[in-house]
């Protein structure tokens, strides 16, 4: 394997970013080095030692138009490919672990693009799978900082909360779209 | 020559029980102009069923009909239409069809026919049996006074398992308006029943050993189905599923597309995991799970598994076994069924209606459906339980009905929500019993006429949902604003039109519904968000058009109008467009010959004049607009007294849904004043000889338009 072998290189790195999105997982480039390693690429990596491997491989990924990239939560560039793991489905996997914020962005974007408020037993079930105190525990985080003032619920008639982001759906459309969701098996 | 053509089976059976006589047709000399299916079956009234004949007249002709693409391979494939003067139509009957699936119209055209027209009027109870070219009306004096299931079953044992039975229950025969015909167990079509009845046609049972042939190229209609199922959501063609996955950019929680990696059919055995990609093809049937979606997430444990029509993996009839209702009612513990039917038990009750309803609305459904699919009771899309419920909570019934049969009538397990009154009620309904059971088989215009209580009462109050000639509304403002009130004011039974709620419940964002909206409509303008709704403007008008001719044309193929038109797909690299042209695709490769979807549509169009020309015809009046298009005034009320066009409201405002309607008339090229189109409209759609009739009548717009 040389440097000669770049085609090749990247058609790994494309591979190693795929497998990691078939098992919806987000990759950074030391763990497609370390992917690429195990496929017998370690030397062809090596081969310039003034290089550091992993901004080779950056410098690849950021020339593959099938690969996406994503500014994580931590900082650093992870990557997927978009038609095994979408850009949404990454975003959460990103948030994981950072509840009120995993929430609150989604109930923005789900407020802004939809429109729609989302009830809040979509954050119980996978892929969130938050149990319900620690759903209660970010939403007091939330009505404690400045930075979730947009986040709001609405109750409807049957009991049920919605919760939606005032940046994007007013209170009373919010709550008119609830009440419509929730009825939506009595209007088949 | 029918030969020539595939797609059809190139002939119509002809089955007249007054005299026993039996013949045939050529389908393709006579019917191919109307494809079949409603086309089919509205030529037939419009040909030989004069105005003014009643529905249990022997005049009244019922048309079973399939359509070209049926017994194929295409995806959702299994409707028969049956087209016939609609007993529940108020205040006088008019054409109108009930629907199916399951897998008779499959059966018939396997037989080698079309379409059944059944004509006439046995002497005694009979039921027909069709195996192939051997049709043979038979005695059926034994299986009269037996529900649907028994019915089934022991023709089943007579003919074979491989046949299929459409037969009518004890309402059916009872000749009630709200009686329905079933076939492979749970598939049925409201309103027909009673017109079956009244022929003293117990079923029809179908046999056939023949194909349907594709003329065109084999390999490019292999190409064409696996492409629609790459485009197939789940059921009503939502394309997102409802829970984040990995391999969707998009979800809703209110998605029919519910099944998701990790649930279980629970009834099942062994119950069967969810696993691997929901997306991938040959998972298609895990996607759609009707009971879960109706009933929440206790219904996973209960299920079975998905069944469903010909070719069609969607599969939205949920079987369920639930024992605990075998111990408390005394019923079978399995039941299937779909969207207001497999809800017909629960809706009875105020007190099972919040939310998804739980264990209590579960067993409830279970009760109902045991009943309703086996005595053959139709629901009229869910007005039978909200009339129950306002004629009782609204003291009407106190009031009305003599005091000893109020009496006899287990109020205290209707206020309990407990199912076993509907083991009192639904059999009152089916056997006409007492004065309650008999207006409520007649359907809602019998409450009023026999009660005399004031239409009003109903159009008013929108937690009736009514809207207009006995029935409610289908996907009304609540969805589609302009669009779903045009579509709600053309026929003469509920809409049952799905094309355009399919679209904007598709769960994409609203962006991206409009980025397609521009492409098949020409304008984004052409749908609102819901409950943020603008002003009626021409696209709009133009999607109600496009809607309602993709409904005609689906029932006319015999193709699934609760899943298509497919002009939205799950697929990110199609910018989630699906194909408006699929219908016009496979027929041309069915037939083996080529029709665009322009020419296609316009079949559609014409099939959907068609119905209005019966319309105006036996209404003996010209002017649609006034006389027949109407909207019930609570579509223009708010219970906050929010004005029409602010967020959060369905209020539509008079005015505009005028423009709406002047819009929709001048797309349909139909006089403004009446709605009623005229002599070169009729002509300019191949209809010329219906426009002259018309005019003959004095029932074309004056000016001839
Ligand atoms: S979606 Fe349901 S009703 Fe439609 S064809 Fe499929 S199984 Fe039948």
């Amino acid at each position: 394997m040389s440097a000669g072998d770049a085609p090749d290189l990247g058609k790994a790195i494309v591979e190693a970013v795929r497998e990691a999105s078939a098992e919806a997982r987000l990759v950074g480039a030391d763990e497609v080095v370390e992917r690429l390693r195990a496929r017998g690429f370690g030397e062809c990596l090596d081969t310039e030692p003034e290089v550091d491997p992993c901004r080779r491989v950056e410098a690849l990924l950021s020339g593959l138009p099938e690969i996406a990239s994503l500014a994580s939560l931590s900082g650093r560039a992870v990557y997927h490919d978009p038609a095994l793991l979408s850009r949404t489905y990454a975003r959460i996997l990103d948030r994981k672990g950072v509840t009120a914020l995993l929430m609150a962005e989604e109930i923005r974007a789900n407020s802004r693009d939809y429109p729609r408020p989302v009830p809040v037993e979509l954050f119980e079930a996978p892929p969130f799978d938050l149990a319900p105190e620690a759903i209660e525990a970010a939403f007091k985080a939330m009505a404690a900082s400045e930075e979730f003032r947009d986040i709001a619920f609405t109750t409807t008639s049957q009991g049920t909360v919605y919760l939606f982001s005032s940046l994007h759906l007013e209170r009373d459309y919010a709550t008119f779209l609830a009440e419509q969701d929730e009825t939506f098996s009595m209007n088949p | 020559m029918a030969a020539s053509r595939g797609g059809f089976a190139g002939k119509v059976l002809r089955v007249d029980l007054s005299t026993g006589k039996i013949g045939v047709q050529d389908t393709i000399e006579r019917y191919e102009a109307v494809l079949g299916g409603a086309g089919l079956g509205y030529r037939v009234l419009w040909d030989e069923v004069p105005a003014g004949t009643g529905p249990f007249d022997a005049a009244n002709k019922l048309v079973f009909a399939a359509g070209a693409l049926v017994g194929t391979s295409v995806p959702c494939n299994g409707r028969t239409t049956i087209t016939t003067i609609f007993p529940t139509c108020w205040p006088r009957p008019l054409v109108g069809s009930g629907h199916m699936g399951g897998h008779f119209a499959a059966k018939l055209k396997y037989a080698g026919y079309d379409a059944l027209i059944v004509e006439g009027k046995a002497d005694r109870p009979v039921w027909l049996m069709i195996r192939d070219a051997k049709v043979e009306i038979r005695d059926a004096g034994h299986l009269w006074g037996s529900g649907i299931r028994r019915t089934t079953l022991e023709l089943s044992q007579e003919m074979g398992p491989d046949c299929v039975v459409a037969a009518i229950g004890q309402a059916g025969e009872s000749q009630a308006p709200m009686g329905m015909v079933i076939n492979s167990v749970s598939h049925s079509a409201g309103g027909v029943g009673g017109v079956m009845g009244a022929k003293n046609l117990k079923a029809v049972a179908v046999q056939g050993s023949g194909a349907v042939r594709i003329a065109g190229d084999k390999a490019e209609w292999e190409k064409l189905v696996k492409f629609h199922l790459s485009i197939l959501g789940a059921n009503n063609q939502h394309v997102v599923p409802s829970f984040p996955t990995p391999q969707a950019e998009y979800y809703n929680p209110a998605s029919r597309w519910v099944g998701q990696p990790g649930r279980r059919w629970g009834a099942a055995k062994p119950p069967v995991e969810l696993t691997g990609d929901i997306h991938d093809l040959s998972r298609i049937v895990y996607r759609t799970n009707s009971a879960a979606f109706f009933l929440g997430e206790e219904a996973w444990k209960y299920t079975v598994r998905g069944n469903g029509c010909t070719a069609c993996p969607i599969r939205c009839h949920t079987m369920l076994r639930v024992p605990s209702v075998t111990v408390k009612y005394g019923i079978p513990d399995m039941a299937q069924n779909t969207c207001i039917a497999l809800q017909f038990g629960r809706m009875f009750f105020k007190g099972l209606m919040a939310g998804k309803g739980g264990e209590a609305a579960i067993e409830a459904c279970m009760v109902g459906m045991h009943l309703a699919d086996d005595m053959g009771v139709w629901s009229n899309y869910g007005q039978l339980q909200r009339d129950l419920r306002k004629l009782y909570e609204g003291g009407y019934l106190k009031a009305r009905l003599g005091s000893k049969e109020y009496a006899s009538i287990p109020w205290d397990k209707y206020d309990r929500n407990d199912p076993a009154f509907l083991l009192d009620l639904v059999p009152r309904i089916a056997n006409r019993q007492g004065e309650l059971g008999d207006v409520l088989s007649r359907g809602t215009g019998a409450i009023f006429d026999t009660w005399s209580i004031p239409e009003s009462d109903w159009a008013d109050d929108h937690s009736t949902t009514y809207w207009k000639m006995g029935h409610p509304k289908h996907h009304a403002n609540e969805d589609d604003g302009q669009c779903g009130v045009i579509i709600n004011t053309q026929y003469n039974r509920d809409a049952q039109c799905h094309s355009h709620t399919n679209f904007v419940r598709n769960g994409l964002p609203l962006a991206v519904q409009k980025k397609l909206a521009t492409d098949i409509w020409g304008s984004p303008d052409a749908l609102d968000a819901p409950g943020d709704y603008t002003p009626a403007n021409p696209y709009k008008a133009r999607r109600a058009k496009w809607s309602l001719m993709r409904k005609e044309l689906h029932d006319a193929l015999g193709v699934c109008n609760w899943m298509g038109p497919w002009v939205a797909s799950p697929r990110w690299e199609r910018g989630y467009a699906g194909d408006d042209s699929l219908e016009s695709k496979f027929l041309s490769l069915a037939t083996g010959r080529p029709m665009d979807r322009e020419e296609l549509d316009r079949a559609g169009e014409r099939i959907f004049t068609l119905h209005r020309a019966l319309t105006i015809r036996d209404m003996g009046q010209v002017d649609m607009r006034a006389g027949h298009d109407t909207v019930p005034p609570w579509v223009f009320e708010d219970a906050k007294g929010a004005a029409p066009f602010t967020k959060g409201t369905i209020r539509m405002d008079r005015a505009d849904i005028g423009r709406a309607m002047d819009f929709f008339y001048e797309a349909m090229g139909w006089d403004t004043a009446t709605g009623a189109p005229g002599k070169a409209r009729y002509a300019a759609l191949g209809l010329a000889d219906v426009g002259e009739g018309l005019a003959a009548a004095g029932l074309v717009p004056q000016d001839g338009k």
